[in-house]
């Protein structure tokens, strides 16, 4: 995953700061340029915007600030694709509006329109300062899904992170029927043999597909249980930095109850990487 | 309805080209012949080497791409190849050596690969008829150079010592220099093996010695174990029409290459043949120097020869095995795949060795050799191949000192048989394994999985039964049902209520470890009590100085015979006359009681998804357990007892084995429940066959192949044997018109068909 650019769209409200260490770090993680952006209805003098932003001309060292007018979301869309491979990094929701479900009518707009990855963060955990340690990866076993992997693995690789790849068996879901997946195993007739030969055939063929350098650090954990509840469970209980999700792209209401629970309630902040639809098996 | 004979000839194959590169569109012409990948899908090329593997029951070489791929798990494995790690508690373990099969081929220095250029065409065709693995490839170069390639490979089943690899190359809108490397290599890791195998480690040529090392050869020897392996190979690489080119063979520790640079004329097409010979220390002192004196009988000059035997002996061996399913081409190709690998699995001529739950097509597992051989595969062998079958219990006799020292060491008498066991017998089950949710679960087969004793037992009288093999029953089979009776005769103990009881056990149901008289235990060593005293009894009045040799050397008295003869009749059966259930095991029926459907849905195994406490102390099943004891002893139980079983048992099972589904299959056929039997049916087929679930990764599951023959010749077909032979009573599923089979009994060969049987019936009076 190339980032040359991190947008932080900011509303002037406090917890829409809470994007920034994110942000921040991610940027200089991948040496990318930091870009902080608002959009309003009339433009504003820079001064001006930053005092409304809260924020401090010394604080900018580094950063790019900039304003669009229009819908906040389109603005953001519109500003993110004038850039070269850029990165959105946005609150979940700021306050100035009801986070409707899951997630803010901005946030959730920019999810929907955006071409680029995706990281939301919860506005709850404030301006602490956030690096990555630990990158927590669901995983299917569906091919498509591998598409989270290569930016799992090349942040992994950037900052030494290990990648916590889980799999969650769900009670009552069927098996992906896309060819290659690799889910839990439908038979374990010796589990003393069939577990071990599981999760290494589990990475190696995520691998295979995911491409990640052999210095990254993969460690598989598998769960059961509801899948949005045990990756925010997994991911609490090992202390994540990051949750990188592959979204097939739906968003309709009963669709996509993972990925809405885990932006929800996870603890840390959550990298949306859109991935192809799964193919159809025979 | 009795079978006809004698057995007809299986459909004629065609004419064998004589050239060692058929075009792949000349393998069988019947689809239900043929396992077919198009294309190539990165993902799914474990599961497709797995499938596409060329066995003979010496050796198996997994189907991987010649060049390799970002994904591929190139080896081969051969029977008996045992090493064992240098770490505490390591169990021995199958080796993984070279697959002797690789290549580098580049044109104008562009290495041809799936993954760079494009590939225009790539085909997979495994010939199962004829033992064949085809690819045909054609492949532009990032430069735009077109090459066409169809290569062949066989693991001869006439000589199981060699393999075969042809390939022909052919440069399509180009002439230039093409490189092709072929070579022979230790493997260098172990991956994608689940944990490292026992290391190979390069055998230094004697320095004295220095003699021609033509043709080039390599020996490796197991970690831990000291057994080498050796290939030797002769090459030749030439323009269809022109001379040969020779190779530049480079060596060193390891690894043995052979080199070809030459200029390629476009259009014109080039032919490397490879014979590889394969000796072990198994087989031969100087295993290198024996294949490469194998080499000295035969080339890549004899290649057709070489195809032609093969594909006889294969035919030989369809004569005796093809299942024909009339109306439905998806079942007819999964049973002739089974079949096809079954056949690939063992060698009758060495009766040192059994078949490991994966056969010679994956790594898990280790080779290791479960029950799953005795009551899952051997019917096979039983009936379509008696010399194969006798080869695989042999194995069982002469591990039966380790089996004799396992109940020793455990406070019995008699013999156990290993959970897991690899050459020696001994015990090789790991002790705890570290499941992917962080809990290291305990491994109790090893130490409970008791039954393994009864299904040898009972391996063992059903080949007696069925081949009539006087010589095999007093050299080895009668030795095996005294020494397993006698374990279960000092493994129970007698209750107050005057029953023998067997406690502390694992039932073939392994979600409930630990548990009290197990129906399947108790009534199966009832069985082998009983055979063993038919057994002393035959011999006795037949083979008089054979049993007095026996009992004189086993130490039998007549007050032990007396007392098995007590401790079968007095065995507890958990079997309550009200219901005509037999209880699973003592105190099953107080469990809760779990809809495994509502949680086994393909997801994963119940015992993840319900937690496993929770389903220890549930009524849900791991396989047929029961089920398979109705099916193991059928005409001890009457039809309502039968049907009653099953259809409790039945909708508690959860499948989380790949033992299960065919027999569900199997007895649902009997009871005439044909949608419920087909279902199993296909949920059996699918177990490798299925495109997405890469269950066969780690290679093709051995007992589930197995099964899904008998579902279809003692299921469908109700095959049974009387003094009169082999009878049916067929109930075939819809859209099965008929079923056709081939059966050896008692020396005779049977052709078995539903059709003729219907007919049969219809004209009686």
């Amino acid at each position: 995953m190339k980032i040359e650019s991190v947008v932080v769209p900011l509303d002037g409200t406090l917890p829409a700061l809470a994007a920034v260490p994110v942000a921040n770090a991610l940027a200089d993680t991948v040496g990318a340029t930091l870009h902080l952006l608002h959009v309003c209805e009339r433009p504003r003098r820079q001064a001006a915007l930053l005092r409304s932003l809260g924020l401090s001309p010394e604080e900018m060292e580094g950063f790019v600030l900039d304003q669009r007018t229009g819908r906040p979301a389109q603005g953001i869309l519109r500003y993110a694709g004038e850039l070269r491979h850029p990165t959105v990094v946005i609150c979940t929701h700021t306050g100035m509006e009801k986070p409707r479900g899951a997630i803010g009518s901005v946030a959730e707009e920019v999810i929907l329109g955006a071409h680029c990855p995706v990281v939301l963060v919860q506005p709850e955990r404030g301006l602490e300062p956030w690096a990555l340690r630990r990158i927590l990866l669901p995983h299917d076993g569906t091919p498509a899904t591998t598409a989270a992997m290569d930016p799992a693995g090349d942040l992994a690789e950037l900052t030494g992170a290990e990648v916590l790849v889980v799999y969650v068996a769900a009670p009552g879901e069927p098996a992906p029927t896309e060819p290659g997946s690799f889910a839990a195993p439908r038979y374990l007739d010796q589990p003393q043999h069939e577990w071990p030969a599981w999760a290494s055939e589990f990475i190696s063929r995520m691998s295979a597909l995911g491409h990640p350098t052999s210095e990254v650090q993969l460690t598989l954990l598998m769960a059961a249980g509801d899948p949005g509840e045990q990756i925010v469970r997994v991911s609490r209980e090992h202390e994540s930095d990051l949750v990188v999700l592959a979204w097939h792209g739906s968003w309709e209401p009963r669709r996509a109850a993972t990925m809405k629970r885990v932006i929800r309630e996870a603890h840390c902040p959550v990298l949306l990487v859109r991935a192809a639809r799964p193919r159809r098996g025979e | 309805m009795r079978g006809s004979r004698p057995a007809p000839a299986t459909p004629e194959l065609e004419a064998t080209s004589r050239t060692p590169v058929p075009a792949a569109g000349a393998s069988s012409a019947d689809a239900a012949w043929r396992l077919v990948e198009e294309g190539f899908d990165l993902a799914r090329e474990h599961e497709i080497e797995s499938l596409f593997t060329i066995s003979n029951g010496y050796i198996g070489v997994r189907g991987s791409l010649a060049e390799g791929s970002a994904f591929s798990a190139p080896a081969a494995f051969i029977a008996g190849i045992f090493g064992r790690r240098p770490a505490p508690d390591a169990m021995p373990e199958r080796v993984a050596a070279p697959d002797p099969l690789r290549l580098r081929i580049a044109v104008e220095g562009e290495e041809l690969r799936l993954d760079r250029g494009k590939a225009l065409e790539h085909r997979r065709v495994f010939d199962l008829k004829r033992g064949l693995l085809w690819r045909e490839w054609r492949h532009r170069t990032p430069a735009g150079r077109v090459t066409r390639i169809r290569e062949l490979r066989l693991a001869s089943l006439a000589d199981r010592h060699l393999l075969l690899q042809a390939l022909e190359l052919e440069p399509v809108n180009y002439s230039g220099r093409i490189e092709v490397v072929a070579w022979i290599e230790r493997p260098e890791s172990a991956a994608p093996h689940a944990s490292p195998l026992p290391a190979l480690r390069p055998v230094p040529p004697d320095p004295a010695d220095e003699g021609d090392h033509t043709p080039p050869r390599l020996a490796l020897r197991a970690e831990g174990s000291g057994a080498v392996v050796a290939y030797a190979v002769k090459s030749e690489l030439r323009p269809a029409d022109g001379p040969g080119v020779a190779p530049k063979v480079e060596t060193r520790p390891g690894r043995v290459a052979e080199r070809w640079t030459f200029t390629a004329r476009l259009g014109s097409r080039y032919r490397l043949t490879r014979v590889v010979a394969v000796r072990t220390s198994r087989d031969a002192e100087e295993p290198a120097e024996a294949a490469a004196a194998h080499l000295a009988r035969t080339g890549p000059g004899d290649a057709g020869r070489i195809v032609r035997e093969h594909v006889e002996a294969w035919r030989e061996r369809w004569r005796a095995a093809d299942v024909e399913v009339d109306g439905d081409p998806s079942a007819q190709r999964a049973l002739r795949f089974a079949c096809h690998h079954l056949i690939g699995a063992a060698n009758p001529d060495d009766e040192r060795v059994s078949i490991s739950a994966r056969l010679l097509t994956g790594g898990i597992y280790k080779g290791h050799v479960f029950w799953d051989v005795e009551i899952y595969m051997l019917p096979f062998y039983i009936h379509t191949h008696p010399p194969t079958a006798r080869a695989l219990l042999m194995y069982r006799y002469h591990t039966l000192p380790a089996a004799r020292e396992k109940a020793r060491a455990l406070g019995w008498r008699g013999a156990l048989y290993a959970w897991e066991s690899t050459d020696t017998g001994e015990e090789a089950t790991p002790r705890a394994v570290l499941a992917p949710d962080g809990v290291l679960v305990p491994i109790r087969n090893g130490e409970q999985e008791d039954h393994i004793s009864a299904a040898v037992a009972y391996a063992v009288w059903q080949y007696w039964r069925a081949t009539g093999d006087v010589r095999f029953l007093l050299d080895a089979g009668a030795e095996i049902l005294l020494e397993t009776a006698r374990f279960w005769a000092s493994r129970g103990e007698w209750g107050e209520d005057g029953r023998y009881h067997i406690r502390h056990v694992i039932g073939p149901d392994e979600y409930h470890e630990d548990v009290d008289d197990s129906a399947y235990t108790n009534l199966m060593a009832q069985w082998n009590l009983e055979r063993a005293l038919e057994a002393a009894g035959l011999l006795r009045e037949r083979w008089p100085g054979r049993w007095r040799e026996l009992e004189r050397r086993l130490g039998i008295e007549p007050e032990e015979l007396r007392a098995w003869d007590d401790v079968a009749a007095a065995m507890y059966t958990g079997f309550d006359p009200r219901t005509g259930l037999f209880e699973q095991f003592r105190g099953y029926h107080d469990l809760e009681d779990v809809d495994p459907a509502e949680y086994a849905s393909g997801a994963g195994p119940a015992d993840i998804l319900l937690g496993r406490e929770r389903t220890r102390r549930s009524k849900v099943i791991k396989q047929a357990d029961v089920v398979l004891l109705l099916y193991l002893l059928w005409d001890r139980f009457p039809p309502e007892v039968r049907e009653a079983n099953f259809r409790y048992y039945e909708p508690r099972c959860a499948h989380g084995s790949s033992l299960s589904p065919s027999i569900h299959a199997l007895v649902a056929a009997r009871l005439g429940d044909m949608a419920l039997a087909m279902r199993y049916f296909r949920q059996a087929a699918e177990i490798d066959l299925a495109n997405n679930m890469g269950n066969a990764a780690g290679g093709v599951h051995a007992a589930a192949l197995g099964g899904l023959w008998q579902a279809a010749v003692f299921g469908f077909g109700g095959l049974r044997f009387t003094d009169g032979g082999p009878e049916l009573e067929p109930r075939l599923p819809p859209g099965w018109r008929a079923l056709r089979f081939p059966i050896q009994w008692r020396g005779q060969n049977y052709c078995m068909d539903t059709d003729e049987a219907r007919k049969g019936e219809e004209a009686e009076p």
